[in-house]
């Protein structure tokens, strides 16, 4: 248990916090398996695996190449199949929309910090879900 | 570590899971150990999770559907025992942003207060009400992985309402205390702060314009 007092500042900053915890054994109490996410958080990790699925997909694409294949042959390969090519483009598109679309999201929260209220950055949540999948529904038929 | 249900009986229980709380451990086990105080909402002690969502025990009502309400502790915290969780961290971390007025010249010779318009007064309104019941930075997964280094909700609202205080000078040295890629900037707007805030302030906000304005100093 921590002691605070008028010197615990200077032993706080002498040793990291988790580190001294970790040492004296104490559980961490249950955090991602109990906790309920509102749409907004759900949202915002959302933004974060699609921005890993991209950058994913790009590095393929480019190991791909170097290793002397073609890219672009495959991409339209699988573009002209009827079952995998509404897939395949689904699996960039949405990813692609989602990430965009929530990447605008965060730059208009960056200017107006005073749209960053409950009710605002459920309806923005919403909107950019939304709006994401008009565009994947789009871009699948294409 | 393990769970343990306690049957209650709410007919004879108060309407607020602090009610059942201090019911089980009168009548059913002793042993439970939890923070509580004020029993109206205004120390911050009981704060928990309960069924999903990290709030104050005295303000939440006894959900009497059929499934039994799920109380944790607050989420990622060091536990020494039942709900009771660490807090040395988060009250260090407040510290650290010097949560008092600095003032340049002190007071002149006679002087009774330092001066503050209404206006400049009423930019404080949603910060200073703060309970300090850590709800908010518990409930952020930014908070829950960088506890060490990322100060979290509650202070950095903190640290915005003694930025904004019109009667503090040391307004520059505590935008640039933050200018790190750990204490302000691992907020990424997930907004878990405001949803769960029992004072229904809004942390998200003031983080955000924390941010807006260091961009001014840069």
């Amino acid at each position: 248990m921590t002691v605070i007092s008028s010197k615990s500042a200077e032993e706080y900053k002498k040793q990291n916090y988790t580190e001294r915890m970790d040492k004296k054994g104490m559980p961490v109490s249950p955090h991602v398996m109990i906790y309920s996410f509102p749409v907004v958080a759900l949202s915002s990790i959302t933004v974060r695996i699609t921005g890993v699925c991209l950058w994913l997909g790009v590095g393929g694409i480019a190991a791909h190449s170097l290793a002397g294949g073609d890219p672009a042959l495959l991409m339209a390969s699988i573009g002209d199949s009827p079952v995998l090519g509404p897939l395949g483009k689904l699996s960039v598109a949405f990813p692609l929309s989602y990430h965009f679309l929530g990447g605008v999201r965060h730059a208009y929260w960056d200017q107006t910090p005073e749209a960053v209220t409950n009710e605002q950055v459920e309806k923005a949540s919403y909107a950019v879900a939304g709006g994401s999948a008009v565009l994947t529904g789009i871009a699948m038929f294409m | 570590p393990y769970l343990s249900t306690y049957p209650v009986d709410l007919n004879e229980c108060g309407p607020m899971v602090l009610d059942a709380l201090i019911k089980i451990k009168n009548e059913q086990d002793p042993t439970l150990t939890f923070r509580r105080s004020c029993r109206e909402g205004i120390c911050g002690s009981c704060a928990m999770n309960i069924n999903g969502s990290n709030t104050l025990a005295c303000l939440c009502y006894i959900d009497k559907g059929a499934e039994a309400s799920k109380i944790y502790p607050l989420p990622h915290m060091y536990v020494v025992k039942d709900l009771v969780p660490d807090m040395g961290n988060f009250y260090e971390q407040y510290r650290s942003i010097e949560p008092w007025l600095h003032s340049k010249d002190g007071k002149s010779a006679g002087q009774a207060e330092f001066l503050q318009t209404k206006e400049d007064r009423k930019k404080l309104d949603g910060m200073y009400e703060c309970i300090l019941c850590a709800c908010c930075s518990t409930s952020c997964p930014s908070y829950w992985w960088n506890a060490d280094k990322y100060l979290g909700p509650a202070v950095l609202m903190q640290a915005y309402r003694w930025i904004e205080d019109s009667r503090d000078d040391s307004t520059r040295e505590r935008l640039e205390q933050l200018d790190d890629s750990f204490k302000l900037y691992r907020c990424h707007t997930i907004m878990n702060c405001s949803k769960v805030c029992p004072k229904h302030l809004n942390p998200g906000k003031a983080i955000a314009s924390i941010k807006k304005r260091m961009t001014e100093l840069h």
